[in-house]
């Protein structure tokens, strides 16, 4: 292609995709997954594994909800609501159902898939009509009334106990393959790869997503909704595509979920704190950076794994005085002041702020 | 001519809807279950109508809001127990002294929690004004500190409200059964109503804020302060969500650090469906949410939340923006 | 008119630049505004007036010149401060509170309640008796002339020493800005107006002085009644002819 036929936008995409293996940040995402695949050899404490493979299925999840939140620029608080799709009908075809096998497998998540598609369609229909911050409002309120729903229908859902089940075949428990490069593969093992290839699966779906044609319209109805309208983008279409296509996502990412902690119940897969966690992690991160929501998965479950024992130190320290134990104890607590200062001082989250950084240094 | 009738005809339909779980209920459990409907329908307007003009003056969402309320709840609570252990008013016969205890442990609980609204506002409202996107995220995260500091400050536990003798109980006439204290509930919430009701038409100052509701910036032009009204608002906000969390502990007798987030779902309901930045629509948003939630508690039980979500979808889908408008 | 000896300005706008979030609207806007003058802004749309409007009263912060009242630096005051000092504004459009009745729209504008309010509530029943008439009335119930005239009438309550006006007669039909024209010209006597009007018959009917406006900068002054004679810069500025 001769450069000199080209027009700017086409010209501006032939250099992405020429430079696009040699900048520093690809290097840095080739050390990532390196790090990923090579925890198991690593770090041999079950707990570390438990971690970094919930990063791995967060930051997909953080993900899907940036590409509705950062990328289309619609504020919905019941993102959560597809996750716990994915992760119930896992438990309820392996568990309540007995279904156990690969085929059934493969099918809970297809269902799960559907279902989420087609409900996000029909709250999309509803947003159409009403105000942003009320659609943020009614989202949350349709989360939580799915919570109560699944804590009161025991008889599909196990109720507020939920349903513990078993997984077939290679990712069951007692299965063993043998020795490998000297640790042992066994069905938890083998399930910790199997989703970390389906997380890299996603997260590369949303990348190409975000980067297409569609990506480059929703961005455009997100910074100025107007003025797409008036260029001729039927803007609604876009935004129930995204919301769609991160919804389906979202109920995957349960479903690995499901398969990893082999429990399913509301609090650990539909409740209103594990939206705010998201929340949480694509703000830390940065709203419209994918990226940003790998970094606010490691931020949050490295601090919910080892604050606490933080604080049992410093508590060992202190004096039995009940309010200075209880204002050790509530990690919580400091994590919400440093919140609010991330927000203040950081708007675009740190990968935002750092990408924002790298720009200007390379003044494009 | 057409718009009268359709305003009577809006009502008269509004009467029917009240009148008809008698259709299924006995007249007499009726009252009883509407009293319980009015108390918490009073309560829940307590709450939202703060939330409601701090946002239709402000313009801001404050999710911390809920939190406000559960502060409210913990004052009053201690300021009950500190001065029950001074007097012992709490205990006695007297019904005077008992209502003397329970308004000033409320009124101890709006002063503080004003103050503590004035802090929030400064510190952590101010600086996102303008964007409603950041002003949910800052304020999840004030509703989170605000809530471990409760727990740090109380313990993590749930604990027994305390409720002054002569509240507790109800009168039996005629075979029905009238709970007293939501009675009073009832009571105490209109005559708050009415209060703000006045303040906001017949006052220069309450004037002054429903045209700031409308247009804020023209207010200022107009030469008024407006920044000294945003934290008068708020403080008056807090306060109200301060007396609805003393006297909702006390009708359901009991206070634990979560409360603040599980009522903040139901009063953003209300205020949506009411109409954001309305106080007629709290009012009527509130009465419809704690009528129905009662009614359909007593017949179904598991279906009580899920009449609350149909109100809001069948309203929102006649009136996208609520049922009243800004400034009513 | 009179020749006056030249008098102390009552406003004075110094080279001031706006800039709303990046753009660069006012690019050096100077204009004088004597006592009993009524001073015009004139120009195309977007090139700068209604801007200038609003960095007077305090809504924007000129990022640099200044403005003096009466010899008083106010560019850096905020709006309700200006406001006091004697300054009233009418928008564009028209901030009226409609859910309010007007009653209640002018208990909002009066800062003191007086015997002096009350004397200027009968001049002001007087020249606008429509007010008078639809005084418990909402004020989103009155029409489009009506609105107009309540928000010209409102600031006018303190007494005001300067009244900002933007763009009076939109939206209005021709007959209901003669009215207004004819209210307008009563209220040259309380007050000195500023006003900025794209409607030329309105603006060279109540105007002395004028200033023409082009990209956010002041690039011509002179007497109203020049202009009017003036084709070529009608025509240049304002894209009007004959």
């Amino acid at each position: 292609m001769k450069k000199e036929g080209l027009n700017p936008v086409q010209h501006f995409r032939l250099r992405e995709k020429e430079t696009r293996f040699r900048t520093p940040f690809f290097f840095l995402r080739i050390l990532l997954l390196a790090f990923f695949v090579l925890t198991p050899f690593l770090f041999r404490s079950f707990e570390v594994l438990d971690v970094i493979l919930k990063i791995a299925i967060f930051s997909a999840l953080v993900a899907s909800y940036d590409v509705i939140l950062g990328y289309t620029g619609i504020v919905s608080l019941g993102h959560v609501l597809y996750f716990g799709i994915g992760s119930y009908l896992v438990g309820i075809f392996m568990g309540k159902l007995g279904w156990t096998s690969y085929g059934h497998l493969a099918l809970s998540f297809l269902i799960a898939i559907v279902i989420s598609g087609i409900l996000s369609v029909l709250i999309g229909l509803f947003s159409l009509r009403i105000r942003a911050i009320f659609f943020a409002m009614v989202t949350l309120a349709f989360m939580e009334f799915t919570f109560i729903l699944s804590s009161q229908l025991r008889s599909i859902t196990g109720g507020d106990d939920g349903i513990s089940f078993k997984l077939p075949g290679i990712l069951a428990i007692d299965f063993s393959y043998g020795k490998i490069l000297g640790i042992e593969f066994t069905g938890r093992l083998i399930s910790y790869y199997l989703i970390i290839i389906v997380s890299l699966i996603l997260f590369l779906l949303m990348l190409r997503f975000v980067h297409s044609p569609v990506g480059r319209v929703l961005q455009s109805i997100r910074d100025n909704e107007q003025r797409s309208i008036a260029l001729g983008f039927r803007t609604y279409h876009f935004q129930v595509i995204a919301s769609s296509f991160a919804s389906c996502i979202a109920a995957v990412t349960g479903g690995c979920f499901a398969i990893w902690v082999r429990y399913v119940s509301p609090d650990s897969s539909l409740s209103v704190p594990i939206m705010l966690d998201v929340l949480l992690m694509v703000i830390v991160g940065g709203m419209g950076t994918l990226y940003g929501g790998i970094f606010g998965a490691t931020f949050l479950m490295v601090t919910r794994a080892f604050l606490p024992k933080l604080q049992v130190l410093i508590a060992s320290l202190l004096p039995g005085v009940p309010l200075a134990i209880r204002l050790s104890e509530r990690w919580l607590f400091y994590f919400g002041l440093l919140f609010i200062l991330i927000v203040y001082f950081f708007p675009k989250g740190i990968v935002g702020t750092a990408q924002e950084i790298f720009s200007k240094r390379r003044g494009s | 001519m057409t718009s009268q009738w359709r305003s009577w005809f809006h009502k008269l339909i509004a009467v029917a809807i009240f009148l008809s779980p008698l259709l299924l209920i006995n007249p007499k459990t009726y009252i009883t279950i509407t009293i319980s409907g009015l108390a918490m329908g009073m309560l829940l307007f307590l709450v939202s109508s703060g939330f409601s003009l701090i946002f239709g003056f402000l313009s801001v969402l404050n999710l911390a809001h809920g939190a406000l309320f559960a502060w409210g709840a913990y004052i009053g609570f201690s300021s009950f127990n500190l001065i029950n252990q001074w007097t012992g008013w709490g205990g006695s016969n007297s019904l005077l002294l008992n209502f003397i205890i329970f308004f000033l442990a409320l009124i101890l609980a709006g002063l503080l929690v004003a103050l503590l609204g004035i802090i929030t506002e400064r510190l952590v409202i101010r600086p996102v004004y303008g964007s409603h996107l950041f002003q949910i995220f800052i304020t999840v995260g004030a509703m989170i500190v605000l809530e471990e500091l409760i727990r740090i400050i109380w313990g993590p536990n749930d604990e027994v409200m305390p409720v002054p003798i002569n509240f507790m109980g109800s009168w039996d006439l005629f075979d029905v059964v009238i709970s007293k204290y939501p009675l009073m509930a009832i009571v105490i919430g209109f005559i708050l109503y009415l209060v703000i009701f006045t303040i906001l038409r017949k006052t220069k100052i309450g004037t002054i804020v429903r045209a700031g509701v409308e247009n804020p910036e023209m207010v200022q032009v107009m030469g008024h302060n407006i920044y000294r009204y945003f934290t008068g608002v708020f403080a008056a906000g807090s306060a109200l969500a301060a007396i609805g969390g003393g006297m909702w502990a006390t009708f359901v007798k009991s206070i634990h650090p979560a409360m603040g987030g599980e009522i903040i779902v139901f009063a953003l309901i209300v205020a949506i469906i009411g109409g954001l930045g309305s106080m007629t629509g709290s009012v009527v948003g509130a009465l419809m949410v704690g009528l129905s939630y009662n009614y359909v508690a007593y017949l179904v039980p598991k279906a009580s939340l899920g009449i609350t979500m149909l109100l809001l979808v069948i309203i929102l889908s006649i009136r996208p923006t609520g049922l009243f408008p800004e400034g009513t | 008119m009179e020749a006056n000896p030249v008098s102390e300005p009552l406003l004075k706008v110094d080279e001031i630049h706006t800039f709303i979030g990046k753009h660069h609207i006012l690019q050096g806007v100077s204009f004088e505004v004597h006592p009993g003058k009524v001073t015009v802004l004139l120009g195309r749309n977007g090139a700068g007036k209604s801007t200038t409007l609003r960095t007077i009263i305090g809504l924007l912060s000129p990022s640099r010149g200044r403005i003096l009242l009466k010899n008083r630096p106010i560019h850096h005051l905020k709006p309700y401060e200006i406001s006091r000092l004697g300054i009233g504004f009418v928008p564009e459009d028209r901030g009226i509170f409609n859910f309010l009745t007007v009653e209640e729209n002018f208990r909002v504008a009066s800062l003191q309640e007086n015997g002096k309010t009350r004397e200027m509530m009968e001049t002001v029943f007087d020249i606008f008796p429509d007010l008078k008439k639809f005084w418990k009335a909402k004020a989103g119930n009155l029409s489009g002339g009506q609105k107009q005239m309540l928000a010209i009438a409102r600031p006018l309550v303190n007494r005001n020493e300067l009244l900002l006006i933007d763009e009076p007669s939109k939206g209005l039909a021709p007959i209901v800005i003669d009215h207004l024209i004819d209210a307008m010209k009563k209220l040259k006597e309380f007050t000195v107006i500023i006003l900025v009007e794209q409607n030329f018959y309105m603006a060279s009917s109540l105007g002395n002085d004028f200033y023409l406006f082009d990209d956010g900068k002041t690039v011509h002054q002179g007497q109203m009644d020049e202009l009017v004679q003036n084709e070529e810069l009608k025509k240049k500025y304002l894209g009007i002819s004959g």
